[in-house]
C-alpha cells in the first residue's frame, strides 16, 4: 500500500484516516470553518469599533469651559471604560466565554450559543483593541492637533480627520493581528456548545477514536486560514502604504 | 496704524511654580508688524501659545476687537480661525496632501464650496510658490518648503493676525531665505502678524514695532530703529550685542 494508493473505505495510516474523516464529515468540517469565520469576522469587526469608542473614551480630556455635568459623566464614562478594559485583559478568554453564557441564562435569557460566541469575541476584542487605539493616538505627535486647533478645528474635528485616519494607519497591523488571534481563539468557544471547527474535531474524533487524525484535519484548516488571511493583510498594507512620488502639477508650474 | 485687534490685558502664566510669563501688557494694531526677540526660556513661544489660547493663561485676559476671548472651546474655536498660527515645527497634517492640507480647515471651519476651497487655496500655493506640489505629501518636501505650505495654510482661513513661533529655526540654513522672503511678501500686504524670531536682521528690517521679551516680562516695546540702535534696556543691550558678536 503506497503513499499514493490509498484505501479509503478501510484506512489504515493516519493520513488515510484524516482522508477518509474528512471526506465522511465534509459537511461538519466546512459549517465548522464557516462558523468559525462568521464569529471571528463579526467578533472582529464589533470589536473593533467596541475598542475605537472606548480608546476614544479613554483618551477624552474635558475641554475649555465644560460644564460640572459633561465633566462627571467624562469621568463616569472614563471608570467604565478602564474597569471594562482591565477585567476583559485580566481574565481568560474560556471563562469569559462561561460566565457570560452561563450568567445569562440564568437571567432568564435564552441566547443562542453562536451569538454568546461572537458577544465574547467582540467584548475581548474591544478590550485588546481599546489599549492598541490609545496607544495608536498617543503616538500622534501633538503638534499635528495643535495645527489643527490653532486654526479653529473643534477637537472632535481634529480627532476625526487628524488623529483618527493617522492612528488608524499605525494601527492595522495590530489589528491583522488581533483577528488572526480572534479565528483561532475561537476554537474556545466550544466550551459553551458553540459548533465551530474545535467542536467538529471533538465530535469527529470521539465517533472513532482517532482523535490525533481528526484534530490533525482542524490544525490545517486553521493553519490554511490564517496563512491566506496574513498574505491578505500584509498585501493591504502595502497597498495602503502608498505612493512614494507625486505628480508636479504642471499647470503651476510658470507661477514660481 | 488701525484699530485695535488683539489687547493683552494683565496676562501671566506659570508652569507648577515656574512662573513663565509675567503681567504682560500688549496691544496689536492692524496693520502692525510686531517681532519679539529675547533669550531662550524667556517665554516668548509660552506668549504666542496664551494668544492663540494653545495654552491657559494663570491669569490676565485676552480681548479680540474690544471682546474677551472667554475659556469657551467654541468662542475659542471661533477666535482661532481669526488668528492664524505657523509654527517652528510646521504641524501639517502627515495624513493630507498640500492641497488636502490647505483645504481641511476652510471647508469644515469656514463651511467654503469645494470650489472656493480650492480656489483659495491654489491662490496662497501660489503666493509662497508651492502650487506645483499640490500633490506632495508632507514628508515628500524639504523643511523650507513645509514651512511654506503651512504658511499658505495659514493665508487661506483669512485670518485678521498671524502669529509665527519661529519660523526659520528649525530650518537648515539655506532654506532660511525663501522662507523669510515669503514673510517679507506678506509684510507688504498690510497684514497684522506677531512674529517670534532670532533672526534679527528680519527683525529689524520688517518689523513695525519690536519686542524684547527677558525672564517673562515685556522688558522693552520700541520701533525696530530704536530697539536695535539704542536700547534702553540694559538687558536689551547685553542681549543684543551677544546676538551681534555672533
Ligand atoms: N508645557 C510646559 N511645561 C512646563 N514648563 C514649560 C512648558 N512650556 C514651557 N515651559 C517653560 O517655560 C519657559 C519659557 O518657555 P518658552 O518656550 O516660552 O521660551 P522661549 O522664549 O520660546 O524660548 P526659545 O527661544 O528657546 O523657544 C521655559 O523655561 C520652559 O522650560
Ligand atoms: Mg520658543
Amino acid at each position: 500500500m503506497g503513499l499514493f494508493n490509498f484505501d479509503l473505505n478501510n484506512p489504515q495510516t493516519s493520513i488515510e484516516w484524516m482522508i477518509y474523516l474528512t471526506g465522511k464529515y465534509l459537511k461538519m468540517f466546512l459549517d465548522g470553518t464557516w462558523l468559525t469565520l462568521y464569529i471571528a469576522v463579526l467578533g472582529t469587526i464589533f470589536g473593533f469599533i467596541l475598542g475605537y469608542i472606548v480608546g476614544i473614551v479613554q483618551d477624552m480630556k474635558t475641554g475649555l469651559g465644560d460644564n460640572p455635568v459633561k465633566k462627571t459623566l467624562v469621568r463616569i464614562l472614563k471608570v467604565i471604560a478602564t474597569a471594562y478594559v482591565e477585567v476583559f485583559r485580566d481574565t481568560p478568554m474560556i471563562v469569559q466565554a462561561m460566565i457570560i453564557y452561563y450568567g445569562i441564562r440564568q437571567l432568564g435569557v435564552n441566547m443562542a450559543p453562536v451569538f454568546a460566541g461572537i458577544l465574547v469575541t467582540l467584548l475581548n476584542t474591544g478590550a485588546y483593541m481599546a489599549e492598541t487605539v490609545r496607544g495608536g493616538i498617543g503616538s500622534i505627535d501633538l503638534g499635528q492637533r495643535e495645527g489643527a486647533w490653532a486654526m479653529g478645528m473643534s477637537p472632535m474635528k481634529t480627532m476625526i480627520y487628524i488623529v483618527l485616519p493617522q492612528a488608524f494607519k499605525n494601527i492595522i497591523p495590530e489589528m491583522a493581528n488581533t483577528f488572526l488571534t480572534n479565528l483561532k481563539m475561537t476554537s474556545v468557544l466550544n466550551v459553551i456548545a458553540v459548533q465551530e471547527l474545535f467542536m467538529a474535531a471533538k465530535t469527529v474524533g470521539g465517533n472513532y477514536y482517532k482523535y490525533f487524525e481528526s484534530y490533525l484535519v482542524i490544525a490545517v484548516i486553521y493553519f490554511v486560514l490564517c496563512f491566506v488571511f496574513n498574505k491578505i493583510f500584509n498585501f493591504m498594507e502595502k497597498k495602503l502604504k502608498g505612493k512614494k512620488d507625486y505628480a508636479l502639477a504642471v499647470e503651476y508650474m510658470d507661477n514660481q | 496704524m488701525g484699530a485695535t485687534v488683539i489687547s493683552i490685558k494683565d496676562l501671566s502664566k506659570s508652569f507648577g511654580k515656574h512662573e513663565v510669563l509675567r503681567k504682560i501688557d500688549m496691544e496689536v494694531k492692524e496693520g502692525e508688524i510686531i517681532c519679539i526677540v529675547g533669550s531662550s526660556g524667556s517665554g516668548k513661544s509660552t506668549l504666542l501659545r496664551c494668544i492663540n489660547k494653545l495654552e491657559k493663561q494663570t491669569s490676565g485676559n485676552i480681548f479680540f476687537r474690544g471682546k474677551e476671548v472667554r475659556d469657551v472651546q467654541r468662542e475659542v474655536n471661533e477666535y482661532r480661525a481669526k488668528v492664524g498660527m505657523v509654527f517652528q515645527s510646521f504641524n501639517l497634517f502627515n495624513n493630507m496632501t498640500v492641497l488636502q492640507n490647505c483645504m481641511l480647515c476652510t471647508r469644515k471651519v469656514l463651511h467654503l464650496s469645494k470650489e472656493e476651497a480650492f480656489d483659495r487655496a491654489i491662490a496662497h500655493l501660489k503666493e509662497v510658490g508651492m502650487a506645483p506640489f499640490i500633490n506632495a505629501k508632507p514628508d515628500q518636501l524639504s523643511g523650507g518648503q513645509k514651512q511654506r505650505v503651512a504658511i499658505a495654510r495659514a493665508l487661506c482661513m483669512n485670518p485678521e493676525v498671524l502669529l509665527f513661533d519661529e519660523p526659520t529655526s528649525a530650518l537648515d540654513p539655506e532654506m532660511v531665505g525663501e522662507v523669510l522672503n515669503v514673510m517679507k511678501d506678506l509684510a507688504t500686504t498690510g497684514l497684522t502678524m506677531i512674529i517670534v524670531t532670532h533672526e534679527m536682521a528680519f527683525a529689524r528690517d520688517v518689523s513695525t514695532r519690536t519686542i524684547f521679551m527677558d525672564r517673562g516680562y515685556v522688558a522693552e516695546d520700541a520701533p525696530p530703529s530704536e530697539l536695535f540702535s539704542n536700547p534702553k534696556n540694559p538687558r536689551t543691550r547685553e542681549f543684543l550685542s551677544r546676538y551681534l558678536a555672533g
